[in-house]
């Protein structure tokens, strides 16, 4: 009888405790995700924001003030024959970087299929250049086109070809920067793509080899059509990664000669952090995002195609 | 048995498979050469640059290249004692270190309930997340630099590890989610036991996930360690790390080229390693586990 009292005391405690569990037990999927959302939230979306309103103010790093100027940053910027040339650069960077890598990539996937012998060890070295910091290998590759003491030279003078200084050009610089850029990433589509086809099934192959297919139909009629979802994540990768391209391009010629390898991502950089113009970089950089977007949006409506 | 009929049914048959044999090693053949080809093409450049690492003073710049030398310590020894490598080792250890397991704290519990806990709207959570990658990194560099200037975090691992996070975070929910995805209910036997949810996560499911909570980790720590461009912006003389440290061997005057190569060995040679015992859960870490 005389416990009751400590009882109701218990069980007063208990609610609070079961009000929590329940509480926690019907939203722990969120309770969960919640630190994860709100770092989120403060690392990207809010830098995000921050930076469209540095798109609408004359930011320059050297004042105090801001004042807001409206679309002034976006006019100047679309105005800007730099600007303009950098969109270009960009656009050719990846198309040649993402269709070479991608055709060099799942060609080397495919030859690796033969191979029985030595395949661990290939497959190994074939990776290693996406490992190493970009701009590390940016460092190593201008050091082997350096016309003086550099590889490609003494190279080249092995098949009688004339001496070359191929980041010192216009002409050559962007060609030899992809030449790098190749080298690097096609390391990565390999791997995807080799991990794709590893898993293919074998039954159509025996199917068709029994009609008398050779490889080439195999390849089109097979290959192709069941790579196709590893196909399209491969291709999102490397445009993303080839359309915000820096790090190879700011260690190699940073931009020049001549803006001949400015891409936009240097354009951004130089204008913001050369310049000390953060509101023209930031609507630069709203332009660059926007076109990200649509290019996403283009792979998306195949994607969805190819699953519908 | 059986062949010996086939074959004896009529030349025809016996042609095409003969055919088909050559063929057939013939393409193996060239798969061979053209992959060894390939892969003195990646090497080389790697080598080349490793071995200038050990190339005392005179001969780095030797033209055409010399190949047979007396390996030396020296270019390390200057970069790591009088020059400032050693700092710049520390601090890119510092930032990974910082940025992982901050990421790993909050990214872990989170990628568990993406695959595991009911919750409106989780798709599109899901779909968000995976479209923070796409977003391209100078276009938040801008703001960064005047927010992280603005809370005096300019030079401080802090910083930097800060926003590091932006791309560590989502790496981790989405590979970590596939491991979590692939493990059985483990955790809810422990649960009917008495134990609440993240006892029995933590002591139940997180021991059976290890091996792919440890790639994971090394994974995105291989990312953070690579990084260049936000360290370039938010980085000064005390929190350089490793490849700004690099960068700096390049000048417009002079290039120290043996030192360079000592840096670029000190950046590559653990990832690369790393890279290589990890191969298996490279894929799915790169193509934020879209891939298997």
């Amino acid at each position: 009888m005389g416990s009751k009292p400590e009882l109701t005391v218990a069980r007063e405690g208990q609610t609070w405790r079961a009000r929590y569990q329940r509480f926690a037990r019907e939203h722990a999927g969120f309770l969960w995700v919640a630190p994860a959302l709100f770092t989120l939230l403060a690392v990207i979306i809010y830098p995000m924001i921050y930076g469209i309103y540095l798109s609408f103010v004359d930011m320059n790093l050297g004042q105090k003030e801001a004042p807001f100027i409206g679309l002034e940053n976006f006019s100047f910027v679309l105005k800007d024959d730099v600007f303009l040339n950098s969109i270009s650069k960009t656009l050719f960077y990846v198309a040649v970087s993402v269709s070479l890598t991608f055709v060099f990539g799942l060609g080397l996937a495919l030859l690796m299929q033969k191979i029985r012998w030595g395949r661990t060890i290939f497959h190994l070295i074939l990776i290693a250049p996406m490992a190493i910091a970009p701009p590390v290998v940016g460092l190593t590759w201008r050091w082997i086109y350096n016309p003086l003491f550099g590889l490609l030279n003494p190279f080249l003078g092995l098949f009688g070809l004339p001496q070359q200084a191929p980041l010192g050009s216009p002409d050559s610089a962007m060609e030899a920067v992809l030449v790098v850029d190749i080298w690097q990433w096609t390391s990565l589509v390999f791997l995807i793509l080799y991990a794709g086809v590893s898993t293919l099934p074998r039954e159509p192959y025996e199917a068709a080899d029994l009609d008398g297919a050779g490889p080439w139909a195999m390849f089109w009629r097979i290959t192709l059509p069941l790579l196709t979802p590893v196909i399209l994540v491969v291709l999102v990768l490397r445009t993303v990664d080839a359309f915000r391209t820096f790090d190879l391009v700011n260690v190699m010629t940073a931009g020049g000669p001549a803006l001949s390898t400015e891409v936009m991502s240097l354009y951004i950089y130089r204008v913001g952090f050369k310049f000390f113009q953060m509101g023209r970089g930031a609507a630069a950089g709203q332009i660059m995002l926007l076109g990200a977007g649509v290019i996403l949006a283009v792979y998306f409506r195949f994607l969805y195609k190819e699953l519908d | 048995m059986g062949t010996e009929v086939m074959r004896a049914q009529g030349p025809m048959r016996s042609r095409r498979t003969f055919g088909r044999l050559v063929r057939r090693h013939w393409s193996t053949a060239v798969a061979y050469l053209v992959v060894i080809l390939v892969c003195v093409f990646v090497l080389v450049p790697i080598l080349a640059g490793f071995v200038t690492a050990f190339k005392p003073g005179p001969i780095q710049i030797a033209s055409p290249p010399v190949w047979l030398f007396q390996p030396t310590a020296d270019n390390f020894e200057r970069v790591l004692i009088a020059k400032k490598g050693l700092l710049n080792l520390r601090n890119s250890i510092i930032v990974t270190v910082l940025s992982i397991s901050v990421s790993l704290l909050v990214g872990v519990p989170a990628a568990y309930s993406l695959a595991r806990l009911r919750m409106k709207g989780r798709q599109q959570l899901l779909g968000w997340i995976i479209s923070l990658r796409m977003i391209p990194p100078v276009v938040v560099a801008l703001p960064f630099f005047v927010l992280i200037d603005r809370m005096k975090l300019y030079d401080t691992y802090v910083g930097l590890s800060l926003t590091y996070l932006s791309f560590s975070i989502p790496m981790i929910i989405w590979i970590m989610r596939g491991y979590f995805a692939r493990t059985p209910h483990l955790e809810e036997s422990a649960m009917v036991d008495g134990c609440s949810r993240l006892q029995a996560v933590v002591r139940v499911l997180l021991p059976v996930v290890m091996p792919g909570l440890a790639a994971t980790a090394l994974l995105v720590a291989m990312v953070a360690w690579n990084e260049y461009m936000l360290a370039l912006i938010l980085t000064g003389r005390n929190t350089a790390t490793l490849p700004i440290g690099a960068v700096t061997y390049v000048t417009r005057v002079r290039v120290e080229w043996g030192e360079l190569f000592a840096m670029n060995l000190i950046i590559a040679a653990p990832v690369l390693l790393l890279a290589a015992t990890l191969h298996r859960h490279l894929v799915r870490g790169l193509t934020f586990g879209m891939v298997e």
